[in-house]
């Protein structure tokens, strides 16, 4: 029984350091494995849709018509399923949150045709 | 010691004694739920003991049932009775605690027995791979209908697009089965008639070309996918 | 005697995180009768189990709660690997225990905080959650999320802890101990916060079992109902464990009872670190659970042991999923124990229960 015995915690409290960062001057250094964003490597994107079928959330949109890749940021969750099941680890997860916007849109990537890749549409095109 | 689980079917008559019995023997009350099926509304009381959970199943209630409330003996399950009424529309009498209906704030009456597109595609499926499964055991004559079934299941898990897909594919097969043994038969008619041979060959292989053609058109397209 | 007069308590209340609906009949300043009421956050979460196959399930499962998030995903993926019957590797069960025990020592102090809060020690207040920050900084470390996690799946996990991560967390641990005995010491036997919680609130061991009460709020009326006690999952491979129990039953109790937990999940962790063997962290989960399928679970989350169903419709996709949370086990005996006390105790009463509203109502 007593009172006051939270008193050394407080003197220390008091006299070191404080716990908080000052936020927009200092930020702190978010750890490697951070859950920030997907962001996808174009150049070894295959568009095979393997992400977006996986995607909780539909967030991600494949299309291989205009060979786009998008993500929806305000539906993602950041569950890191489609960097998982991606067959050429292209999509990466970036240890950096976006910043808020007053209006939704969608990230589009667009996807360059390698030289497989083309290879594979003129096949289709003769068929 | 290790928690066990039993499954134990009853009979609506049955929950009352039941509880009392559970009651009286010191048991301890986990919880009630509701599952909406085809055949009616499940209730599932679970009650546990040292490590031994025991679910009781009520299967297939009726619109019309009326549920006894077991707030007698467990005080505490007015709260899954309550939510049982309001989600799922199940009739529950004599709850100590009763609501009537307004437990829950919902937007629509009992959302839980609305079936979505989603249930209703995965219960088909299952039919389907339930109906493939009694028509191979049924034995050879119901195989090709078994196999049809199977396919028909296999198709119903993947996205339409994809599924006419595979569909086109298999019509083609199977149209150039069929090209080939009348181009047998053809073959033979056209020995018998040598002056009608040539002709009948040559549209014959213009006809086996165009068909290789479109089964090639479609495999491309399946390898696309 | 006065006339008896129905104050309403809530859905806001300052001490309230969530809404909960009290109707507080009250004669003179003694509460005589209280009807609990929930039903405004209704999300309809176990109906979503229709249009997310059981993989993607998990990530829903998980925003049940924000506290307890970590607990409902391990709960839903044990369940499901039970209707499937798949083995899960040995390591995955370890880390398991080790992430939930972490959640739990966050659980328990926010909500030490949240009392101090209710009972006017904002400094107090101030440390638990300072404290709790470190433990938030390991999730981050560990699985990159600091409120929902995402690192469990059905067949495992989906991150492994490094030794120098778990040399990290054994450091920290050893640091939150220190600074956090203080604050027991301050929860315990500071006479302010005894005046406010020695004999509030009252349950006899005989009302808690008779109302089938769970978790920290059962075992502070003698009540041993800790699901961990039975070895589920990595529990099982702990070499000795023996529930925090208390006897006096009141609101002191159960602030007991929640400080000696946090201690004796940072032994858990320590033993599972020491203790954890190396080997792979997921197996490849194929096919689905077949139609008619059940299986049932129990998990001890931080607020109290949680039910979780599941039956299997022959597709990817689930027939039903239910989860039974530690609250709506809870509130028959908040009930009794709020009848008798002071309408002023009544906030200290509710928190001492720690209700989740969310999780109740899904």
């Amino acid at each position: 029984m007593g009172a006051f015995k939270l008193g050394k915690m407080t003197f220390k409290s008091l006299f070191g350091k404080p716990e908080t960062l000052l936020y927009p001057v200092q930020t702190k250094t978010p750890p490697s494995g951070l859950k920030g964003h997907v962001t996808n490597h174009v150049t070894s994107c295959i568009l095979c849709g393997i992400c977006a079928k996986r995607c909780p959330c539909a967030a991600i949109e494949v299309d291989k018509q205009t060979r786009t890749w998008s993500i929806n940021r305000f539906r993602c969750v950041q569950c890191g399923t489609c960097v998982r099941e991606c067959p050429k680890q292209c999509l990466t997860m970036e240890p950096t949150y976006t910043s808020p916007a007053t209006k939704k849109y969608l990230d589009t990537f667009e996807v360059p045709e390698t030289p497989k890749a083309a290879a594979n549409a003129s096949e289709d095109a003769k068929a | 010691m290790a928690l066990e689980t039993t499954f134990v079917p009853i009979e609506l008559e049955g929950i009352l004694p039941l509880s009392a019995e559970k009651k009286a023997q010191g048991w301890r009350f986990v919880q009630i739920m509701a599952v909406n099926t085809e055949a009616g509304i499940d209730l599932i009381y679970s009650f546990m003991k040292d490590g031994l959970l025991e679910n009781y199943e009520v299967k297939g209630l009726q619109r019309d049932a009326v549920v006894p409330s077991i707030t007698g003996d467990f005080l505490e399950a007015f709260v899954f009775e309550n939510e049982t009424h309001d989600l799922f529309g199940v009739t529950i009498e004599g709850i100590a605690i009763d609501f009537g209906g307004s437990f829950y704030a919902l937007a629509q009456k009992e959302p839980m027995t609305v079936i979505s597109p989603a249930q209703k595609a995965a219960r088909d499926k299952a039919k389907k791979v339930a109906a493939a499964k009694a028509a191979k055991e049924a034995g050879t004559g119901g195989e090709a209908a078994g196999e049809k079934a199977e396919l028909d299941a296999k198709l119903a898990d993947m996205d339409p697009e994809k599924a006419a897909k595979v569909r086109a594919a298999l019509e083609a097969k199977m149209k150039k089965e069929a090209a080939a043994k009348q181009a047998a038969t053809d073959e033979k008619i056209a020995n018998l008639d040598p002056e009608k041979a040539a002709k009948v060959k040559a549209a014959m292989e213009a006809k086996a070309a165009r068909e290789k053609a479109k089964a090639a058109e479609a495999a491309a397209q399946k390898e696309g996918e | 005697m006065g006339k008896a007069t129905v104050i309403p308590f809530g859905p806001q209340h300052p001490v309230l995180p969530e809404p909960l609906h009290l109707d507080l009949v009250v004669e003179d300043e003694k509460v005589i009768e209280a009807v609990p009421q929930i039903g405004f956050i209704h999300r309809g979460l176990e109906k979503l189990v229709e249009t997310r196959d059981y993989n993607q399930f998990i990530y829903v499962a998980e925003r049940i709660c924000g506290i307890c998030a970590f607990g409902h995903s391990m709960g839903y993926a044990e369940t499901v690997e039970k209707l499937m019957g798949v083995e899960i590797p040995e390591r995955a069960e370890y880390l398991r225990v080790i992430w939930h025990e972490l959640s739990r020592i966050h659980s328990h102090v926010l909500w030490m905080g949240l009392a101090a809060d209710a009972f006017g020690y904002e400094s107090l207040f101030m440390h638990c959650w300072r404290l709790r920050e470190r433990v938030l900084d390991i999730f981050e470390k560990t699985t990159g999320g600091r409120v929902i996690f995402s690192v469990v799946k059905v067949g495992g996990v989906v991150r492994d802890i490094d030794d120098a991560m778990f040399a990290e967390i054994k450091r920290v641990l050893e640091g939150i101990k220190d600074d956090y005995k203080q604050l027991c010491g301050a929860f315990l036997n500071d006479s302010s916060v005894k005046n406010r919680t020695v004999g509030v609130g009252y349950i006899s061991p005989e009302d808690a079992f008779g109302l089938s009460m769970v978790g920290p709020f059962a075992r502070a009326s003698n009540v041993n109902n800790d699901v961990r006690c039975l070895g589920n999952g990595g529990y099982g491979k702990l070499s000795d464990f023996q529930p925090v129990l208390d006897t006096q039953g009141d609101c002191y109790a159960r602030v007991k009872v929640r400080a000696l937990e946090v201690l004796q999940s940072i032994d858990i962790i320590e033993e599972m670190i020491a203790k954890i063997p190396a080997g792979d962290i997921a197996v490849d989960v194929k096919g689905s659970p077949a139609a008619g399928a059940e299986a049932a679970n129990l998990v001890e989350q931080p607020r109290g042991e949680c039910y979780y169903y599941a039956r299997g419709n022959g597709s990817k996709y689930l027939e039903r999923m239910r989860m039974r949370t530690p609250t709506s086990q809870n509130l028959a005996g908040m009930a009794t124990a709020l009848a008798g006390c002071d309408l002023a105790d009544v906030n200290m009463i509710v928190l001492t229960i720690d209700p989740c509203i969310s999780c109740t109502e899904r």
